[in-house]
């Protein structure tokens, strides 16, 4: 019975998330329509609402094209590979008091080991394709996470000492219900560190080096289509929820609000969540991409020494206020 | 000349990203801007004097055919040499016949020289825009189609058509003694802009 009801809730989750990926790309297509004087799409219904089921459709029955000398197993495994990473993550996110799927005492290391191992996938479709683009795409994916992993790692270093736990719930609780208990306030280094490491680890302009359209045709996926091509895409927007959630877990409170809203718990965490994804669309809409060797700069030689010292200040604090 | 540097930045605006910020204001702004995008096939783009689209030839009203009177300049003015005219000379008058006339409108750069030079008018770039095709056949426009795009451009103008005329009809700055009879047309007021002067018969024998 208890399998029973977990399967249908993680059926329920699946569908919801899916959902919001889809919109999420709508979303973004409307604002940065808008942020450069455009409309974005607004033929497929009305003001184009339609447009992310039409753009599903599509790349569903698209013709799958594997290249001769792929390394077929791998290319048809690494899309799956992303995919799966990114939707373990959601289990442990708890959208609500109460509404998490696994409440596990590693929340927090979960997720980034999860995020690390979707990475592995993007790798694997950059070596598999048995392309120059795709394989630079592969390498640079690589280079990017391993130094912003240790950033976002250290930055949350931080929320860890003050509320003593990896429990992603507990971690909510641990910031209390007001608007002042939030950790961005006292964490406010940790929280530049984890803005800029969340961009990188997600592939999102300005770092999105490993599918730098300009110089690598589409990176790691530009042998991909149909489905597959899809599948990448769905999971890179559900990274971007997963590090939205993140922030907004250790950051920004939860779940908690200025007052509660009946009947649907989950509301401030959802309106938190998509400030941070309006942040992700804002920055791609301003930024251009960094440099290959700017980008390394500033993963080791700024976020990892601001990581660390906010992790000194924050154990020093600690230490005298007790 | 005095080259204006940005000055640099100091210690303060390094740390807090001044320069992504006012970037970042920027977008932010003109997210409530009015966009500009014009839904094609809903909204449709003002045309503006002096548009050069589709090629026709000028269906005269009295006789019911082409005006042309295969003098060539066409033929000889047009940079692209899309413009094939084939003629023979009528035995009694000696005037030359066209046989065929068609220009091949995938080659055309739409200058507008052929209309500007035709002495009698004979030849028009019309306001029409929308005659993509899936063959090339069907835009390689001979003496039946260019008639008929006229037919189809007075169809679409309808009562503004009865003193039609273009810019390249009547071109601005050459006085008026200079020009074909046919080419002395009466040009609304507001084509004498820029001090050029239209249809000035003061000095016909620079």
């Amino acid at each position: 019975m208890q399998v029973i009801i977990i399967l249908i809730e993680i059926l329920i989750l699946f569908a919801i998330v899916m959902l919001h990926v889809a919109y999420a790309t709508y979303f973004e297509r409307k604002i940065i329509g808008h942020m450069q004087v455009r409309l974005g799409p607004m033929r497929v219904g009305w003001h184009g609402l339609l447009q992310p089921i039409a753009d599903g459709i599509k790349s569903f029955f698209k013709e799958d094209v594997v290249p001769e000398q792929a390394d077929v197993f791998t290319f048809r495994a690494a899309p799956i590979i992303c995919l799966v990473a990114m939707m373990t993550s959601l289990a442990v996110l708890p959208f609500a008091k109460g509404w998490v799927l696994a409440d596990i005492n590693i929340g927090l290391l979960f997720i980034f080991a999860m995020s690390s191992l979707s990475s592995y996938g993007v790798i694997l479709a950059g070596w598999a394709s048995n392309s120059k683009f795709t394989f630079l795409g592969g390498l640079r994916s690589m280079a990017q996470v391993i130094s912003y992993e240790i950033a976002m790692g250290l930055s949350l270093v931080g929320v860890m000492m003050m509320s003593g736990t990896l429990n992603l719930t507990k971690i909510v609780e641990a910031q209390g219900a007001s608007f002042s208990g939030m950790y961005v306030f006292p964490q406010i280094i940790a929280f530049f560190v984890f803005c800029v490491a969340m961009l990188a680890e997600t592939n999102r302009v300005p770092f999105d080096l490993p599918e730098a359209e300009t110089e690598l045709v589409s990176g790691y996926c530009t042998e991909y289509s149909g489905m597959r091509y899809a599948i990448f895409f769905m999971a890179e927007y559900i990274g971007m929820m997963v590090m939205a959630s993140i922030g907004t877990i250790c950051f920004l409170g939860g779940w908690s609000g200025p007052f509660e809203v009946a009947l649907f718990p989950p509301f401030w965490f959802v309106a938190k969540v998509y400030v941070f994804m309006f942040f992700f669309i804002w920055i791609r809409a301003t930024l251009p991409r960094y440099r290959y060797d700017q980008l390394m700069e500033v993963g080791w030689k700024l976020l990892i020494p601001l990581a660390l010292g906010n992790i000194v200040l924050t154990g020093f604090i600690k230490a005298f206020t007790g | 000349m005095q080259i204006q540097y940005k000055p640099k930045r100091n210690l303060l605006q390094t740390i807090f990203h001044v320069e992504i910020m006012q970037g970042m204001a920027l977008t932010l702004k003109k997210l409530f801007s009015k966009p500009i995008t014009r839904q094609y096939p809903d909204e449709r783009p003002e045309i503006e004097l002096g548009f050069r689209g589709q090629h026709a030839l000028v269906r005269d009203e009295i006789t019911g055919e082409s005006k042309c009177v295969a003098c060539m300049r066409c033929v000889t003015v047009c940079p692209s040499r899309c413009i094939y005219i084939r003629f023979h000379k009528d035995e009694d008058s000696g005037a030359r016949v066209v046989d065929s006339y068609d220009i091949e409108a995938l080659r055309c750069v739409y200058c507008g020289f052929c209309e500007e030079v035709c002495p009698v008018n004979a030849l028009a770039l019309t306001e029409i825009y929308e005659y993509a095709a899936y063959d090339r056949e069907s835009i390689f426009f001979d003496q039946e189609k260019l008639l008929g795009n006229w037919d189809r451009f007075v169809e679409m103008k309808g009562k503004a058509m009865d003193n039609y005329v273009n810019p390249f009809w009547r071109p601005r700055g050459i006085p008026e003694g200079r020009l074909t009879a046919a080419k002395r047309l009466d040009v609304p007021d507001e084509w004498t802009v820029e001090g050029q002067v239209v249809g000035s018969q003061a000095n016909v024998n620079d």
